[in-house]
């Protein structure tokens, strides 16, 4: 599903060169779920922005779906990234002046599909994060777990085939924190969609297939299913 | 692009439905004053320079004037002449008049003076002295021995500190008058008239006909034939139809006619005009687009959210150019407001120049459309810019600023 192979990003030249990433290889298949951990600054937050098409690698080879989609142009991963990939930012990232639905529903709105067709996709995805009732509301109206869901509803409205979440329990307590990843976990079973997420809290690892830790921008573990509730 | 257009409207529907309401009235009144700036001076310049103009027109000259050809004093065929002329197609009236200088003496109080001989009821459709009689009445068909006296000329009126005056005349006071060639006549003053003007307030009017006894005339000759026409803007093409259509005697636009000084003062004026609507247009395209530039900056980074999430430039890009319209309606819409009570105020109390010329914006509604078409020419220019460069930058500096 996803290859990556030789990644770098550096940021800065000379003496000055700061190696965000420093030639990442692994593949992620279909269907997983992958935990990014690492110590602040290690690279994953980085990493996720290469992978969702948001940040451009330095060097190396990035494919999705046998698509090298590290070389596409921007209005190619513009496509890319309202069809395919999904992602959850760590603050949000809501548009203030939007309700709820309205933040979900540009997005369907995007893809061509009817108004009717992006409400009704846009409630139904409000639906799975237990939101439908807040619909009308704002941003503002909403508490930071809210919000959050939000986001996921956003993120998971066009259910695209990969989801990439940027630490998105940090603002929430154990108990959204829970849920979140609960939605995570469901739409993994139901519809099979891969999910790549930034976290650093160790207990998250309960709800991945596999946690790839990063240190100084390279990878020093990529451990499977060893913490996994199944196994 | 259908679905671009539609996003771009959203975007727009809520920046407008829920943002900040302040913001968006302050954004409306500097844009209101904008568009006033645009239109207010221009009208008070278009009032000036249409004032000046209707002087011309309305008094000595018409709209078009034909003077005898040549050294000769008169036309002398001017029954012939304003047959051919009243037949032209697009002349509205015409009519004849004779002019003689003279001087005029009330109380010991001489001044020089021309007096025009006219025709008073064709008058009515030819100037505007049957209108601006400040003290008795206009001249009659049998007006014989009556004068009109130019306030000017009349003590405790508007200039005529300024001239030598004939004193306390009024209405019912008798004036005598001797003509160039020396011939005398005493006349009742009928009226006093007052236009503001000294080619008008100078100057006295009595019967066509007592011109034409006092210089011996057969009743065919005239010093000037003044033609109005029916549309304004059309005086050399009826000019050359008059030339074309058999008069031989020199024939003039008000234009052609208006002395030297007034002309350059009419050019500068329409340069001054010019420059201040560019100015104008140059300071209020400046103001929108830095208005529109800091609303896109501080967005900068939903724009980049937008982006992140899937939503094209294009979206984005349209969304700000139907904010920058809205914006630009708005304001425009409150400066029409502002602009027509200005205009209202302003014909109710003119300003002021030399204490009587009352000077009224004029409403020209081809200029008023010009501008709002170039208000939002402009709008969707400085909408689409900043927000297309703002939509070229990569996600993460819109964002985060790196």
């Amino acid at each position: 599903m996803i290859i990556v192979k030789n990644l770098k990003r550096f940021y800065g030249t000379g003496a000055n060169t700061v190696k965000a990433l420093d030639g990442v290889t692994f593949e992620i298949k279909e269907g997983e779920i992958v935990a990014i951990m690492g110590a602040s600054g290690s690279g994953k937050t980085t990493l996720l922005r290469i992978l969702a098409l948001l940040d451009d690698a330095t060097e190396g080879v990035y494919t999705i779906q046998g698509l090298e989609v590290s070389s596409l142009p921007e209005s190619e991963r513009s496509y890319y990234r309202l069809t395919e990939v999904g992602y959850v930012f760590q603050d949000y990232a809501l548009i203030n002046e939007m309700s709820a639905a309205e933040n979900v529903y540009v997005l369907s709105l995007m893809e061509g599909k009817s108004k009717k067709d992006s409400y009704e996709t846009a409630l139904e995805a409000l639906a799975k994060v237990g939101l439908k009732d807040k619909h009308a509301r704002i941003p503002d109206e909403l508490s930071g777990g809210e919000k959050q869901r939000v986001a996921i509803a956003r993120a998971i409205a066009k259910k695209p085939h990969i989801l990439f979440a940027d630490e998105p329990c940090a603002n929430l307590d154990t108990t959204n924190s829970r849920q979140v990843l609960e939605v995570f976990k469901e739409l993994n079973e139901k519809y099979g969609q891969t999910i790549v997420m930034v976290t650093h809290e160790p207990w998250h690892i309960e709800y991945v297939d596999r946690v790839i830790t990063l240190k100084d921008g390279i990878i020093i573990s990529d451990e499977r299913e060893k913490t996994h509730p199944s196994s | 692009m259908i679905n671009d257009i539609k996003v771009g409207a959203l975007i727009a529907y809520c920046s407008i439905k829920r943002g900040n309401k302040k913001t968006l009235a302050f954004i409306v009144f500097v844009l209101s004053l904008i568009f006033l700036n645009l239109v207010f001076l221009p009208s008070m310049i278009g009032g000036l320079s249409g004032m000046f103009t209707g002087f011309m027109q309305d008094y000595p000259y018409g709209d078009i004037v034909i003077e005898p050809g040549g050294d000769n004093t008169y036309i002398n065929n001017a029954d012939n002449v304003l047959q051919i002329v009243r037949a032209v197609n697009g002349v509205r009236a015409a009519t004849k008049r004779l002019d003689a200088a003279a001087s005029i003496e009330h109380k010991q109080k001489v001044v020089g003076s021309t007096i025009t001989g006219i025709l008073p009821a064709e008058e009515y459709d030819i100037s505007r002295y049957p209108y601006i009689i400040s003290e008795g009445d206009f001249l009659g068909e049998l007006s014989r021995d009556e004068i009109i006296i130019g306030a000017m000329l009349v003590e405790g009126y508007f200039g005529s500190e300024i001239y030598d005056n004939l004193g306390q005349v009024r209405e019912g006071s008798l004036v005598d008058v001797t003509y160039s060639n020396g011939v005398k006549r005493t006349y009742k003053v009928k009226g006093i008239m007052e236009g503001t003007f000294e080619v008008v307030d100078l100057n006295a009017l009595v019967h066509y006909k007592e011109i034409e006894d006092v210089y011996g005339l057969n009743g065919t000759e005239a010093t000037r034939v003044v033609v109005r026409i029916n549309k304004q803007g059309t005086e050399d093409i009826v000019k050359e139809k008059i030339i074309s259509a058999g008069v031989k005697e020199p024939a003039f636009t008000w234009a052609d006619k208006s002395d030297k000084i007034l002309r350059q003062a009419m050019q500068s004026i329409g340069a001054i005009n010019v420059m201040s609507k560019f100015v104008s247009l140059v300071v209020g395209a400046a103001l929108i687009l830095i208005i529109i530039y800091i609303n896109v900056l501080n967005r900068k980074k939903e724009i980049g959210i937008l982006k992140a999430v899937g939503i094209t430039p294009g979206s984005i890009v349209l969304s700000y150019a139907f904010l920058s319209m809205f914006y630009v309606l708005m304001g425009i819409f409150v400066g029409l407001i502002l602009y027509f009570t200005l205009m209202l105020y302003f014909q109710a109390n003119p300003f002021r120049m030399y204490e009587s010329i009352k000077i009224r914006p004029e409403i020209d509604y081809l200029f008023l459309i010009q501008n709002i078409l170039t208000m939002l020419v402009l709008s969707v220019i400085a909408g689409i810019l900043p927000a297309w460069m703002v939509s070229k930058e990569s996600i993460l500096k819109a964002i985060w600023g790196r």
